[in-house]
């Protein structure tokens, strides 16, 4: 099956600083794929290279079937696009902006566009500079989705808004994913993600650490607790599995990854093991782990504090 | 029918429909005979990706709660309450188990439970006793 979008390998550095470091990710009709990451882990510089509004320093994007580099324009009008900071002509009304917009696009937007306009309840007279943010930001979603898009792509797109606005924006993502369409959504929300996305993506510094199922991510992500026999610090025996650890005196957090039952059973065994539980743990902590791993590129620092962990 | 969908308490979203469907049908919210909402309506009110409201269904299907009407939906099937209500008393039990377990690790002896079990109940049933 040809890919919705696909990245491959690409690099891309703003003077010494950089966004993405040889990056790649594909999705498939129907996929929701959620991008996570903190603030300048290469989110939004990743979507801006498949749209076509920035240069990769190297390697591939393509968007149904388009090369990003030379066909960006082509791109912007068959996908959807909500960036975090939508430009909006905010002089225009909102049934104004609808009717400047279906210029651009294939007949049947305005229709579409107005009953988004009806069902997200905007005030269609209203001059854009005189609504809310929220409503600016949905009159963003229905310009973006009017055209029924067969990708649509979302920055941060609800980032400080509230929880009813959200709320929509959500239901809007699922239905689009209902009609088999695809959904790209970069987001802080990792709870609400967690509802919606099939497929995550969390990147940090740059990189992507891990791009799977949702399912298979937490089918194979375990956090282990584990009591010891003294409170001398625990090496962990099998570091390639392990995302992220704490230790608390005789206590230690281990968050892994596809721990064979060998593996589990020579922990359970170890020496120095006096009691083991696991749990599965839910998106954000599998997230939070990611995050607060260990670092491995040397001119980072590892973390010096480690949390508390009530016992 | 009213949902609780909570994607942080470990048990997966799509589980956590299909047992609540399920509550439903034992409680009498949900009838046989009745169609069920499609998976686009249900994705679309709870707000959660729709190939999970359709691994719930499927699951649903594979229980003998809900099954297929002709090509037009899913309705609830004749025998969906009695399934579910013998599924409900399971899952108590499996909810008892793990309390036992965990108390059989605490080091409590099996007389010292007991104890404890029929302590509860006689409460319980003073406590019915007075509400009634």
């Amino acid at each position: 099956m040809k890919p919705v979008f696909a990245l491959r390998n690409v690099s891309k550095k703003f003077g010494r600083q950089l966004a993405d470091d040889d990056l790649s990710l594909e999705a498939t009709p129907g996929q929701v794929i959620a991008l996570l990451g903190d603030n300048g882990a290469g989110k939004s510089t990743s979507i801006k290279i498949l749209l076509g509004l920035l240069r990769a320093d190297s390697g591939d994007a393509e968007v149904l079937g388009m090369d990003s580099r030379l066909q960006s324009q082509e791109i912007r009008r068959r996908i959807g696009y909500v960036p975090d900071k939508p430009a909006l002509y905010d002089w225009m009304t909102v049934t104004e902006i609808g009717w400047f917009a279906s210029g651009f696009y294939p007949h049947g937007y305005l229709e579409t566009y107005a009953e988004m306009v009806r069902e997200f309840k905007l005030p269609e007279t209203q001059k854009i500079k005189n609504l809310s943010r929220g409503m600016q930001a949905k009159v963003s979603l229905a310009l973006a989705m009017a055209h029924k898009p067969e990708l649509l792509i979302l920055d941060e797109p609800t980032s400080g808004l509230d929880a009813v606005v959200r709320r929509e924006f959500l239901e809007s993502m699922v239905d689009v994913a209902a009609e088999g369409r695809t959904v790209l959504l970069a987001s802080h929300q990792i709870h609400e993600v967690e509802r919606v996305a099939d497929t995550v993506a969390i990147m940090r510094q740059s990189e992507l650490l891990t791009f799977d199922r949702l399912e298979v991510l937490k089918n194979e992500v375990r956090e282990l607790v584990i009591t010891h026999d003294s409170d001398e610090t625990f090496g962990f025996p099998f570091p390639d599995h392990e995302i992220a650890s704490r230790h608390d005196g005789r206590q230690s957090v281990h968050l892994v990854r596809d721990l064979t039952p060998s593996q589990m059973a020579t922990l359970e065994n170890h020496d120095r093991t006096v009691h083991l539980e696991q749990r599965t743990p839910s998106l954000e902590e599998i997230f939070v782990g990611y995050m607060s791993g260990e670092i491995r590129k040397e001119n980072e620092k590892a973390p010096t504090t480690e949390p508390e962990i009530s016992a | 029918m009213h949902f609780l969908i909570d994607a942080h308490n470990g048990i997966a979203i799509y589980d956590q429909i299909a047992r609540q469907m399920k509550f439903a049908v034992a409680r009498g919210v949900l009838r046989s005979g009745e169609m069920v909402p499609s998976v686009r309506e249900l994705s679309k009110q709870l707000a959660v990706n729709p190939n999970t409201v359709a691994r719930a269904y499927r699951v649903l299907q594979e229980d003998g709660v809900f099954s297929a009407l002709r090509g037009t939906g899913l309705e609830i099937t004749s025998e969906a309450k009695a399934i579910c209500q013998s599924e409900r008393e399971s899952l108590i039990r499996e909810r008892l188990e793990s309390v036992l377990h965990e108390a059989r690790q605490s080091g409590l002896s099996a007389t010292a439970i007991k104890q404890h079990v029929n302590d509860l109940l006689q409460h319980l049933a003073q406590s019915e006793g007075d509400s009634a």
